[in-house]
């Protein structure tokens, strides 16, 4: 525990310290997943808690990740708290059987009777030179399944605070960990009080458009209105946290001020969540529009091998570019 | 010469920081060939034998059996060029061993470090790939405009590529602080655009105050074509006769009695001339974008306004009364304009103080504050009274002139007709030009037609030439 309630720490540490809070807070919480024990996962984020909560509360799982959710919808329906870790995004289509067709469901099909607290944790999106089934986003997925919250965070100080809501949810919660920005540095108050789960933060105001935004899109977002300074476009970032639900209130406030949207993701934009926000926005704002909303992210391919990564995420130019043509209408 | 290559133990499984050596296959001063399995290492997910990557003879060992070792660290060297000569005795030594936790990759995709680096600007070891990517932090060098994607929509709609000016972001921030919001549909938003009406300043009389076509329509005014025909309101007709009667009173009363007083005390001459006014129109345009009219409207009323300014410091005899009582001509030294605006309570002709003292700004702003005031209905006496000449804008009604009839008290009034687009003969061709009509009335007890045609012409030179305004500015 850091000694004093600030302290600078990275998002994955963020991460681990919100952990060990939860797991102190209530003895229910339980953590499950591949070398989330003795090796503390790979990339630390449950690094120190197997030898401070014992074998029993940090379980290493067989590499089976149908087994791990199923086991864990047992051990929540019996009044446990379990929080499993996916290694990679793209190792969890194992479990989406087990996550869309039971996690998703029970508390539906038991008519509220039977509630499974389960946060899922999966490291997601590309920039880290990786190998195949390690750089997807496969958000959209889990947002479309009715019965499941979805989340994401994008800074150490939302990591720290999301990740114990998420356990304290009695929902079902995927909570998407950008794994590139698991480095990316802040103040961490752990004594500070948390935005509620479910809201959208404005981490820039601007008035010229709004970028639409989460998990490790925002910094790339926040450079890119950075940049756009010297052009005169003063850009509004908004990073919603929140994917299912969405705080809409906040978006449709930020495109009545702007006029203009654009919405950023790393995942293919082809049937997306930003193909979702934009749909309501138009339906929201559409008094308020001065251009069509505009969406960047991923093409409709497999993720590239790593030596093109930079080229299908996108990059300041890409935001940048999708900026001057809403502002062209 | 002997060549002395160290081998780091390497990441066996995706995700391992370390391994335990089981047993060494090979010792030193074996020779070794590619492949051969040299050592058993067990790692947090199996045991496996490590083959040979080079071809020669083992000169150390680092680790004996039962140590653990970090992924990355040196764990064997072999000399593989065994027949040269040695330049040192110590085998491996020139390749500094690299020391756990403080792991550099060799190789994308292979080693790690225990704990992540968080330092963006140093390299951060990571178990999978080659670690997070900085990107980048400036955009490439742009053209100057991008143009949208191929249209979806006919050529002729596309609206031209626009930069937001740092300007036009000021306006933006100045009107977003007054807590105004501007509601419009798409369609209308472009039609606004391409009359060249600014949303911000117009009044919104749809659902939430969201901006109509017709409120645009109206707003264009005397630039455009006349909105569609609105409805009247019903007449209340009494049944009986099929008439209705409409007591005559308030400003309907007060407007009969001046327009007879005027009509039938100052003999009125109306003369009239048409305008090619393209180039005031490329004016309002580029005015609408300078930094100097943020938040206002510049209408083709405002180059009138200041013609007529002009033309009457040219002509001063123009802005006069007559004083029957005293037997004087009283020669106004200020310009007090009035501008003839239709209400829902009726005509009114509010006017502008002082008018000829105001920067082009500050007229512009006065026009504005003029009209809103006075179709809201707040405008006092004081701000009708002591008017001194007056311009009426028919054109807002898509008319082309008229014969105004003079405010009582002033010797000429100006009416702005409609402009159209009309075939003109310009630089000896027949060209589409933007053509409307003055009409100036004037009080031919005072004005001979000699002064009234000077200076309707002046004001018609400055508005087909407006370069000429800029030599009485």
């Amino acid at each position: 525990m850091p000694t004093h309630p600030t302290s600078t720490m990275t998002l994955g540490k963020a991460l681990n310290e919100g952990l060990r809070k939860a797991m102190e807070n209530d003895p229910k919480v339980l953590i499950m997943g591949e070398d989330v024990g003795r090796l503390g996962g790979v990339f630390r984020v449950t690094d120190g808690l197997q030898k401070d909560f014992g074998e029993d509360r940090v379980i290493d799982t067989p590499l089976a990740e149908s087994g791990i959710i199923g086991t864990a919808i047992g051990l929540a329906i019996r009044g446990f708290r379990p929080v499993c870790e996916i290694q990679f995004d793209g190792f969890v289509f194992p479990a989406f059987d087990q996550i869309v067709s039971q996690v998703a469901r029970l508390h539906y099909r038991s008519a509220g009777n039977v509630k499974v607290p389960i946060t899922i944790r999966i490291p997601y999106g590309g920039g880290i030179g990786a190998v195949e089934h390690h750089s997807e986003s496969p958000e959209a997925y889990f947002a479309h399944a009715a019965g499941l919250k979805v989340v994401t965070c994008s800074n150490a100080v939302d990591a720290y605070s999301m990740i114990q809501q998420a356990i304290a949810c009695d929902d079902p919660v995927i909570f998407f960990e950008p794994k590139r920005r698991y480095w990316d540095k802040a103040e961490v108050d752990t004594t500070a009080s948390a935005d509620p789960l479910w809201s959208a933060n404005v981490v820039r105001e601007g008035i010229t458009a709004t970028l639409i935004t989460y998990g490790p899109s925002v910094r790339t977002c926040v450079e890119a209105a950075a940049a756009a300074e010297v052009d005169g476009h003063d850009l509004e970032v908004i990073d919603l946290r929140a994917l299912s639900p969405i705080d809409w209130d906040a978006v449709f406030a930020s495109v009545g001020k702007t006029e203009h949207a654009i919405v950023v993701s790393e995942a293919p934009v082809f049937a997306s969540l930003a193909g979702e926000i934009a749909a309501r926005i138009s339906e929201k704002c559409f008094y308020s529009l001065e251009a069509p909303v505009l969406r960047v992210g991923g093409y409709s391919t497999p993720y590239p091998t790593s030596r093109i990564e930079e080229d299908f995420l996108p990059d300041l130019d890409r935001i940048l570019d999708a900026v001057d043509r809403s502002l062209a209408y | 010469m002997p060549t002395f290559k160290d081998f780091n133990l390497p990441d066996l499984g995706e995700g391992l920081t370390e391994g335990e050596i089981l047993t060494w296959l090979v010792g030193v001063g074996d020779t070794v060939t590619l492949n051969q399995p040299i050592v058993e290492v067990e790692t947090a997910k199996a045991a496996v034998e490590i083959p040979s990557p080079y071809a020669g003879l083992v000169t150390k060992l680092h680790h004996d059996a039962g140590t653990t070792v970090d992924v990355g660290s040196p764990i064997i060297t072999y000399d593989v060029d065994p027949d040269g000569v040695a330049e040192s005795t110590g085998g491996g030594e020139q390749t500094p061993a690299i020391q756990g936790g403080d792991l550099v990759p060799s190789e994308p995709g292979i080693v790690g470090s225990p704990t992540p680096k968080a330092d963006s600007e140093e390299k951060i070891a990571v178990l999978v790939g080659s670690g997070p990517k900085r990107g980048k932090l400036t955009r490439r060098a742009r053209v100057s405009a991008v143009a949208p994607e191929p249209p979806v929509v006919t050529q002729a709609d596309r609206p031209q590529p626009a930069r937001v000016s740092a300007a036009a972001v000021g306006a933006r921030a100045k009107q977003l602080a007054g807590g105004l919001h501007v509601l419009a549909k798409p369609p209308v938003r472009k039609l606004a655009r391409e009359l060249g009406v600014d949303l911000r300043v117009i009044g919104g009389t749809g659902p939430d105050g969201t901006v109509t076509r017709s409120d645009v329509h109206a707003a264009a005014g005397a630039s455009t074509a006349p909105p569609p025909p609105r409805l009247a309101p019903a007449p209340d007709f009494d049944p009986a006769t099929r008439e209705q009667r409409i007591p005559i009173k308030g400003v309907r009363k007060m407007t009969a009695a001046a327009m007879v007083q005027s009509a039938f005390t100052a003999p009125h001459v109306t003369e009239w001339v048409t305008v090619d006014m393209t180039a005031s129109m490329d004016l309002v345009d580029r005015l609408k974008s300078h930094a100097d009219f943020e938040g206002v409207r510049v209408s083709p009323l405002l180059l009138v306004a200041r013609a007529l300014l002009l033309a009457i410091q040219q002509h001063p005899m123009i802005n006069s009364a007559w004083d029957e009582e005293t037997q004087e001509i009283v020669v106004k030294g200020y310009v007090n304009l009035g501008i003839a605006a239709a209400t829902p309570r009726g005509l009114i002709v509010p006017n502008i103080k002082d008018a000829g003292r105001l920067t082009m700004p500050q007229l512009a702003a006065e026009l504005d504050s003029l009209v809103a005031v006075a179709r809201d209905g707040k405008t006092t006496p004081a701000d009708m009274a002591r008017g001194t000449i007056t311009i009426t804008n028919v054109g807002v009604f898509g008319v082309d002139a008229g014969t105004p009839i003079l405010n009582p008290g002033e010797s000429a009034i100006l009416c702005f007709g409609a402009v159209r687009d009309t075939p003109w003969v310009h630089q000896g061709e027949i060209a589409i030009r933007k053509v409307t009509q003055l009409a100036l009335s004037f009080d031919h007890r005072i004005v001979d037609g000699q002064l009234g045609s000077e200076f309707l012409a002046a004001v018609a030179g400055m508005l087909s030439d407006p370069w000429q305004l800029v030599s009485w500015t």
